[in-house]
C-alpha cells in the first residue's frame, strides 16, 4: 500500500516533465523532417543567441520582454482596482446593479481588439492606447467575479454582521468583500492571462517593442526561427505570471493555504 | 424559588411568510416571558417555527405581529444585548479564531488591546488555547462552536440565542459539548435561550422547557425543570420528565 502511493507521488511529479519532453520530441522530429514548416530547435536556440549580439530596433530581446510586461502591468493595477470597484457596484447596491449592469452587458462581449481602430483615432499610437487596449481586455474577469462573488454571500454570514450590529460600511468590509476574495482572486487570475495575451495582440498591431512586435518583425521578415523564440518567451513568461499571481493568492488568502 | 427578574418579554408574537401557495404561518401568537440568567430551552418537533421564533428575538427578521421588550423597552431590528451562537456556526472562514471571536467588539469600535483581552479570556474558558491563530477550517465541528460560543460571550450579551448549536455534531460530541456549555454558564451566568429539537438534549440543559406544537409554532406547555446539576440522564426523575414530555411532543412529519 505504501510503495504503491509512493510509486504514484513519483508519477506524478515526473509526467509533467515528461509530457513537456513529448513535445520537444515532437518538434524536434517534425522540424527535422520538414524545416520548412517549422525551424528546428538548434535554429530556434541560435537564434535566441543571435538576439543578444544583434538588438532589433535598438532593444535587446529581455528588453522586448520588459516593454510588455511594463505594459501589462501597468493595465493590471488599472484593472484590478477600478474591476474591484465596478464589480462591487454592480453586486452589491441595487442602484449600481441598474445603473451600470446593463451597460456593463453590453460592451462586455466585445473583444478588446475591436476597440484598436477607435482608440486609434482618439489616443494616437503611443503607450497609453496599447495600454487602454489591455484594460479594457482584462479589466472584464476581475468585474464578472466581484460581481458574482457579492451577489453570492452566504446570508449566514451576512446575519453574523447584524447580529454583531454591523452597519452597512461594516457588512461591506468586513463580512462580503473578504468572503468573496477568492472568487475574485479567481478573477485575478484569469485577467492576468487575459491582460497578457492582449497586449501581445495589439503590439502586433502596430509597436516598436515588445514581444508581439518580435512576432510581427519574424513575419513580415520571414524569421520563423525569431517568431518561435518569442512565441516560448510568451509561454514562459505568461506561466511564471501564473505563479506569480498564485503566490500573491497565498498572501491574501492565508486561510486556503493549510488546507 | 421567588419570582426573578423579567429580562426579556414576548408579546404576541407572530411570524407569516408569503409563499407561492399563499401566507404561511410559522410562529402563532407566542407570548413568553424569559427570565433573568436562566436556561430557558425552545423544544418542538422537526420543521416548526423555532428558529423563526429565535430570528426575530435576534431582530434578523421582523414579526408579523407582536412586540418583543428587552429590560422593559420595546425593540426592534439586532440588538447589542443579544448575542447568537449559530447552527451552521457561522464561523468567518476568512478570519482567525481571535479575529472571529473579537468580532462583535472590533465592530463596536472597541480599541484592539482592550478587546483582545477579553477574547483571549473566553477563548480560555471555551478551551482553546492555542487555536488564536488557527482558521475554522483547521477545526472540528465541536471546536467551532465552542468558538462561537466564544464570540457571543465575547459581545457581553445580557441574553445569548442559541441555535440548535449542537445539531450537526455527532453524539458524543454533543454529550461532551452539552456539559461544556453548562460549565461555561455556571461560571459566566447569562440568559441562554436555547433551541432544540431533541427531548433529551432540552431535560438536561434547561431550567425551563417551553415545548412548542408543530407548525405554525405555538406555546403548548412549559415545564420547571427542578433537577440539580450535574443531571444524570440514566437518573429515574430524568427520564420520568423525558417520558412526560415526549408523550406531550406533536409527531414531526
Amino acid at each position: 500500500m505504501k510503495q504503491k502511493n509512493l510509486f504514484l507521488s513519483i508519477l506524478y511529479t515526473i509526467l509533467p516533465a515528461l509530457s513537456v519532453v513529448c513535445l520537444f520530441i515532437l518538434w524536434y522530429s517534425v522540424s527535422n523532417q520538414r524545416p520548412d514548416l517549422i525551424p528546428t530547435p538548434a535554429d530556434t536556440w541560435e537564434r535566441f543567441l543571435l538576439t543578444f549580439e544583434k538588438p532589433i530596433m535598438r532593444l535587446s530581446f529581455f528588453e522586448h520582454i520588459l516593454a510588455s510586461l511594463r505594459r501589462v502591468i501597468t493595465a493590471l493595477m488599472f484593472s484590478w482596482v477600478f474591476g474591484i470597484l465596478i464589480g462591487t457596484v454592480i453586486g452589491w447596491t441595487k442602484t449600481g446593479r441598474a445603473l451600470v449592469g446593463s451597460v456593463f452587458n453590453m460592451l462586455r462581449p466585445i473583444p478588446p481588439l475591436a476597440w484598436i481602430p477607435l482608440i486609434t483615432i482618439w489616443f494616437g499610437i503611443g503607450e497609453a492606447p496599447k495600454v487602454l487596449i489591455v484594460i479594457i481586455g482584462s479589466i472584464v474577469p476581475v468585474i464578472v467575479n466581484t460581481q458574482s462573488g457579492m451577489e453570492r454571500v452566504e446570508q449566514l454570514y451576512l446575519d453574523v454582521g447584524r447580529v454583531f450590529h454591523a452597519n452597512n460600511r461594516q457588512l461591506l468590509f468586513e463580512i462580503a468583500l473578504p468572503s468573496a476574495l477568492t472568487t475574485i482572486m479567481a478573477g485575478i487570475k484569469t485577467s492576468t492571462s487575459t491582460g497578457w495575451m492582449v497586449v501581445l495582440a495589439a503590439e502586433m498591431l502596430g509597436a516598436k517593442s515588445g514581444v508581439g512586435f518580435l512576432i510581427t518583425r519574424g513575419m513580415d521578415s520571414g524569421d520563423t526561427a525569431l517568431v518561435l523564440v518569442a512565441m516560448i518567451a510568451i509561454g514562459v513568461v505568461g506561466a511564471l505570471l501564473a505563479v506569480l499571481i498564485s503566490l500573491i493568492e497565498r498572501m491574501v488568502c492565508p486561510w486556503l493555504r493549510k488546507k | 424559588m421567588a419570582e426573578k427578574k423579567v429580562i426579556l418579554k414576548l408579546d404576541g408574537l407572530s411570524k407569516r411568510f408569503q409563499t407561492k401557495n399563499g401566507d404561511v404561518e410559522a410562529v402563532h401568537e407566542v407570548s413568553l416571558e424569559v427570565r433573568d440568567n436562566e436556561f430557558l430551552v425552545l423544544l418542538g418537533p422537526g420543521r416548526c417555527g423555532k428558529t423563526v421564533l429565535l430570528n426575530l428575538i435576534a431582530g434578523l427578521e421582523p414579526p408579523t405581529e407582536g412586540n418583543i421588550f428587552l429590560d422593559g423597552q420595546a425593540i426592534s431590528g439586532t440588538h447589542n444585548s443579544i448575542g447568537m451562537v449559530f447552527q451552521k456556526t457561522g464561523m468567518l472562514p476568512w478570519k482567525t479564531v481571535m479575529q472571529n471571536v473579537e468580532l462583535g467588539p472590533k465592530l463596536a469600535g472597541e480599541d484592539k488591546k482592550s478587546r483582545r483581552e477579553r477574547a483571549q479570556k473566553y477563548i480560555e474558558l471555551v478551551g482553546l488555547k492555542g487555536f488564536e491563530k488557527s482558521y475554522p477550517a483547521e477545526l472540528s465541528g465541536g471546536m467551532k462552536q465552542r468558538v462561537g460560543i466564544a464570540r457571543a460571550y465575547a459581545n457581553n450579551p445580557e441574553i445569548l440565542l442559541m441555535d440548535e448549536p449542537f445539531g450537526a455534531l455527532d453524539a458524543q460530541t454533543r454529550y461532551a459539548m452539552e456539559d461544556e456549555l453548562i460549565r461555561i454558564w455556571e461560571k459566566e451566568r447569562r440568559t441562554v435561550i436555547f433551541v432544540t429539537n431533541n427531548i433529551e438534549e432540552a431535560a438536561y440543559l434547561g431550567d425551563r422547557i417551553v415545548l412548542f406544537s408543530e407548525c405554525p409554532a405555538r406555546v403548548k406547555q412549559i415545564y420547571d425543570i427542578d433537577l440539580p446539576r450535574p443531571r444524570n440522564n440514566v437518573d429515574p426523575k430524568f427520564l420520568h420528565i423525558r417520558q412526560m414530555i415526549a408523550e406531550n411532543t406533536d409527531l414531526a412529519l
